[in-house]
């Protein structure tokens, strides 16, 4: 069976390698992209878009529907980290923490797990102290980068940035709580329950656009249609189409990025912190 | 105005070469971050205040926040430089790694 795959696999990387010998070379100005295509986004993409920037304009309106499977390729990427890593299994032993002498307590497999009050806290078998230096600096930058992140998803229209890089910057302020303090305060913060929901809220608000636009009359992704529910004048309604899609964008992409960390730090477990 | 910015710009620059040659001169881990972390960080400040007055020459409101802008890199700089270097410190003694001595090979 290994093999049959193997060659299955091997057959069809060689097909796509003799099909690349087709393409036209790099650089190639009579092509049919450079012929047609990229002056036809250069020239047009501010009066058919009114979104100066080019390439939000490609990626989130003449190309949506990419976009939006690429969205749903990062929701798959989650899911299978989650499904592939989480484990559900109790751990052989449990150790805790008294917080004010430090005394370490051991139970073993058949007690119950203890909820971690304020005078014990439950800890790893490598915990390491944590350090006042890094914990501080973090809790200071926290703040700015989250802000720094919705920055880059509004701003998107305008400069360089949109969902995908506004949401990774967002998901590693999360994942440097989590590294500066531990696993688990990251975890009480925002809760595994909500970032499978975020990141499937993500993928749906942005295929939910599209439906909205098609049951007002228009093609799926059509965003002028818009206009017909929002008080805004046609051309400046496709920008904001484009920004509601992009917040979908980055809320997924946050979410992903926390689960595939948290998943792949902890190996499915939830409790260890780096 | 010229002048300050010159001064400034050459500054970083020493700086910024001090740091270079002391990230491959040095003889071990732990001082190899040493002018990772300080120089580069002195060099940023020197560096941004150069080009913060050089945007000042024609002087505007919409200058000034451009200035305190860039200015606002070099805070957040000045906070994560040091700390990432303290913190690979850190786990370097944790995992056990031995600073150099004189008697210990380049």
């Amino acid at each position: 069976m290994k093999y049959i795959g193997l060659l299955i696999v091997a057959v069809c990387g060689g097909i796509l390698l003799s099909a690349t010998s087709d393409f036209p070379d790099w650089g190639y100005s009579q092509s049919p992209a450079s012929t047609y295509l990229s002056n036809h986004y250069i020239e047009k993409s501010i009066e058919e878009t009114g979104v100066p920037n080019l390439v939000t304009s490609v990626l989130a309106d003449y190309r949506s529907f990419d976009t939006m499977f690429e969205t749903a390729v990062i929701f798959c990427a989650g899911l299978v980290c989650f499904l592939l890593l989480r484990n559900y299994n109790r751990q052989k032993k449990f150790f805790y923490r008294h917080i004010s002498t430090g005394v370490v307590l051991c139970f073993k497999d058949n007690c119950k797990n203890l909820p971690a009050s304020k005078k014990f806290e439950q800890m790893d078998a490598d915990w390491i102290p944590h350090d006042l230096i890094i914990m501080t600096v973090c809790r200071i930058l926290i703040p700015f980068i989250q802000i720094y992140a919705l920055y880059v998803v509004a701003h998107g229209d305008f400069s360089p940035g949109g969902g995908f890089q506004g949401g990774v910057i967002f998901g590693s302020s999360f994942i440097l709580l989590a590294i500066s303090y531990n696993l688990q305060t990251a975890m009480k913060k925002i809760k595994e329950k909500i970032l499978g929901l975020l990141s499937a809220l993500g993928v749906l608000i942005y295929v939910g656009i599209g439906i909205i636009c098609m049951f007002l009359g228009g093609n799926f992704l059509d965003y002028s249609q818009l206009a017909k529910i929002l008080p805004v004048d046609p051309i400046h309604v496709r920008a904001l189409g484009m920004l509601g899609v992009e917040i979908g964008v980055g809320i997924a992409v946050m979410a992903v990025m926390v689960v595939i960390y948290v998943n792949i730090a902890s190996e499915g477990r939830h409790d260890e912190g780096l | 105005m010229n002048f300050f910015v010159l001064l400034f710009l050459i500054i970083g620059l020493v700086f910024f070469t001090g740091g270079a040659v002391g990230i491959i001169r040095m003889p071990d881990f732990y001082s190899r971050l040493h002018p990772a972390g300080k120089l580069d960080t002195l060099g940023i400040l020197a560096m941004v205040l150069g080009f913060a007055l050089f945007n000042l020459k024609t002087f505007s409101i919409s200058e000034l926040l451009l200035s305190i802008k860039m200015l606002l890199i070099v805070f957040f700089v000045f906070l994560s430089s040091p700390t990432a270097t303290h913190s690979i410190v850190d786990a370097g003694i944790r995992a056990g790694l031995r600073h150099w001595t004189k008697e210990d090979k380049r």
